[in-house]
């Protein structure tokens, strides 16, 4: 067996609808400032007709904010990978080379589609977007932040849908506690494209207007755009250099909802189990979790089997710890949600609140759970994430101020 | 703290017919053509009619190949399902990408949508096997199935009692080798199965297939072998250091190896890696190529593995495979070296 050694978290960073740092998301989600609008970047023929958490920068202005020549070939998913993954090493503060093992593990589930989609016919005509083939492997983005992050020890990437950037940081997590890496930039990220947008609203689970996750008269998500990533340390790796953390991860678990390609059992099986292991790997109690950050994207399918998940975990609704889904700020930002809910998550016990559940009128009636609406003060010790995804792919992870 | 994992079971689809009982590289099927389609078994023996006539290639692929390393391992459920797969399902991805910019705003079928992404084959199995366990996919370009493969031994230290599906697999599709050709991956010149590797002409020969295992910490009568160690670089500057390190690492000195499996497609800008190696590094050692037999994908790594197994269990190297004269002594240790490209080195180490 593993020694479950704890697992410091020293740097966290995020842009998204809501923010192009840490600190902006922040201040939104305190604010109850969502991000969800017409799209203005995507040229898409839902243009003016769906709403999305879109991130109101330009490529080409991303591109000058980190300072890469116009000659790299980096799609959107990238761009806002490494903003994100660059505020993350510098709150870690730490240069890679520096004697501890490093590692980078990322998610996307659009990888280089937004360019594919776009230069489809045109790469077999014209030779001017052809440097853009070599990025469409979903694999492709997490080298070139490899590169530009200079992070060589390991590289990987996962995409199990809507889970990815979870399954990322738990990966980064067992990582460390099996002793092959000392340190971790963790996260993932999706930009908008023309194929996830059609693709979910040909599913007719994409609303058309904004989402309302939790309630009775939920109709669909809205997506979004985000990246954001984690520097997960060995604690004894942290304290040595000094470093005080954020918090730890104490829990996660990664389970198979094994019932359809696409829509979750009623009973919420994949999520449950989810939850249940993240609560055995971190040694608590579902009642010793003070907030759940859940994945609630307010498709009908998604919220009523994970509020049967949390009432088979609770046991009934009065039972619940405060709830809320995220989605409503941010739009569903697919393999990125899974890290950009862990920083909300952190930034709840940071701050010890949590985040109100925005555009909720009315409980499920077969469910009768009620999520938080209003900003909260309260205090937080630990945290619980779910992040699930098409393939029953379920994963929660499990954030605490202290380990043990 | 990681332990080595015992392989009890292994089943591989690819453009040789691999997965017919009794075979073991002996003669190769030709072709002379790029890219090269995986034969197909006769998926009914496994999949219902009805399935499989929803499943795209990926999924077929993963499915069979998976019945086959269970039926050799005997048994019928596992506790986790971990996959690697560079490019997912493909001609499904393409397939929606041309309904949307053909019909944007019409009605889209979104079946297309739902099997284009990238976890889909681990999901069928999940699905398939009513396994309600772990289920990861890693999408790392040439080093996808070494990420599963990884994943394997630290989810096996993690959980000593469970059984793993562990595989890769990459399907073709229409448009996109014709961008791979665009960006100067394949080969035209000599662009045949079994490829030439006398390092002449630029380019390789872009193939597909699946290829799984079963693994577990277990040692049984049915044991194939067992994987000791991997590791994966994105850039390696030095190739026999990496490689020598490696084994120090491991506590394998060279003399310790019985072969050596090298990934060389052809390709003569990437191949005088392996020759560098063969001359010197690996220069006593049988030395065995897949890539001129399989083609070349981003998970084919796994056929080496599945080569290994079959080494090991026959005790012999095909003839068709082996680079150099070197003669086999006993076959219980071999080393698998590959890189795509230039990049994603991974060396894996393999006991039998």
């Amino acid at each position: 067996m593993i020694p479950t050694a704890p697992i410091a978290i020293t740097g966290m960073g995020a842009i998204s609808a809501i923010g192009n740092h840490v600190t902006e998301n922040f201040r939104s989600l305190v604010a109850s400032k969502h991000g969800i609008g017409p799209i203005t970047q995507l040229d898409t023929y839902h243009r003016g007709r769906l709403l999305v958490g879109e991130i109101p920068i330009g490529n080409a202005e991303l591109y000058d904010r980190l300072h890469l020549s116009p000659e790299v070939a980096c799609t959107r998913s990238t761009l806002l990978a490494l903003l994100a993954a660059k505020e993350a090493m510098e709150a870690a503060a730490f240069q890679p080379g520096d004697g501890y093992r490093t590692g980078l593990i990322s998610a996307t589930t659009v990888g280089g589609m937004d360019a594919t989609e776009q230069y489809y016919d045109d790469y077999l005509i014209s030779e001017k977007h052809q440097p853009f083939i070599q990025t469409h492997p979903c694999g492709y983005a997490a080298e070139q932040m490899g590169r530009y992050l200079g992070i060589s020890d390991f590289v990987t990437t996962i995409s199990t849908a809507c889970s990815s950037a979870a399954n990322a940081i738990m990966l980064g997590a067992r990582m460390i506690r099996a002793g092959l890496l000392d340190r971790v930039l963790v996260g993932g990220t999706d930009c908008l494209s023309r194929f996830t947008i059609n693709g979910f609203n040909s599913l007719m689970i994409y609303t058309d207007s904004h989402c309302r996750p939790f309630d009775e008269n939920r109709n669909g998500l809205n997506l979004g755009e985000a990246a954001a990533y984690l520097v997960l340390e060995a604690a004894e790796v942290a304290k040595r250099r000094g470093k005080s953390p954020i918090a730890y991860l104490t829990g996660y678990g990664n389970a198979n909802d094994a019932f359809h390609q696409t829509a979750s059992s009623d009973n919420g099986e994949g999520a449950y189990l989810a939850m249940r292991k993240a609560l055995e790997t971190a040694r608590l109690n579902p009642t010793d979790i003070d907030y759940v950050n859940a994945h609630g994207t307010a498709t009908p399918n998604n919220d009523l089997a994970e509020g049967n998940a949390l009432l088979r975990i609770y046991g009934s609704a009065s039972a619940l710890p405060a709830f809320s889904s995220t989605k409503a700020f941010t739009g569903h930002t697919l393999a990125a949600a899974g890290a950009i809910e862990a920083v909300f998550s952190l930034l709840a016990l940071q701050h010890q609140v949590v985040f109100p559940n925005l555009n909720f009128s009315q409980p499920i009636a077969s469910l009768g759970i009620i999520p938080q609406t209003e900003l909260r003060e309260k205090k937080i010790a630990h945290v619980l994430s779910n992040s699930f995804g098409f393939g029953g792919n379920c994963s929660t992870l499990l954030f605490s101020k202290d380990h043990d | 703290m990681i332990k080595p994992i015992y392989i009890h079971g292994s089943g591989c689809i690819s453009i040789q017919p691999t997965f017919e009982a009794g075979y073991f590289f002996d003669a190769l099927t030709s072709y002379a053509q790029n890219p090269v389609p995986a034969l197909d078994p006769d998926y009914k023996a496994f999949i219902p009619a009805l399935q499989l006539r929803r499943m795209n290639k990926s999924m077929r692929m993963a499915l069979f190949a998976s019945r086959l390393a269970m039926q050799e391992a005997g048994i019928t459920a596992v506790d986790a399902v971990i996959t690697g797969s560079g490019l997912g399902c493909l001609r499904d991805s393409e397939r929606f990408v041309e309904h949307l910019r053909a019909e944007e705003g019409s009605s889209l079928n979104p079946t297309p949508f739902i099997q284009s992404t990238h976890n889909m084959a681990a999901a069928a199995l999940a699905l398939s096997l009513g396994c309600k366990g772990y289920n990861m996919t890693y999408v790392n370009n040439a080093n996808s199935f070494e990420s599963a493969l990884l994943d394997s031994l630290i989810y096996l230290a993690e959980h000593p009692t469970e059984t793993v599906l562990l595989g890769g697999v990459d399907e073709l599709g229409e448009r996109t080798p014709q961008f791979w050709d665009i960006a100067g991956y394949l080969k035209h010149e000599g662009a045949e199965i079994p490829t030439p590797l006398d390092d002449r002409t630029p380019g390789e020969i872009a193939a597909e297939g699946a290829i799984f295992f079963i693994a577990s910490q277990q040692q049984s009568y049915q044991t194939l072998g067992k994987v000791l160690a991997v590791e994966t670089r994105l850039e390696v500057d030095n190739p026999p250091a990496f490689i020598a390190e490696f084994l120090q690492r491991n506590g394998v000195s060279t003399d310790a190896l019985d072969a050596v499996m090298l990934g060389c497609n052809g390709d003569a800008r990437y191949d005088g890696i392996y020759r560098t190696l063969g001359d010197t590094l690996f220069a006593d050692l049988p030395q065995v190529a897949f890539k001129h037999a399989l083609g070349e994908y981003d998970t084919v790594v796994a056929a080496a593995l599945f080569l290994v197994l079959g080494i090991f269990q026959h005790q012999h190297i095909p003839q068709t495979l082996l680079l150099n004269e070197v003669s086999s002594r006993t076959l219980q240790r071999i080393l698998i070296y590959t890189q795509r490209r230039g990049q994603n080195h991974s060396v894996i180490l393999v006991e039998k």
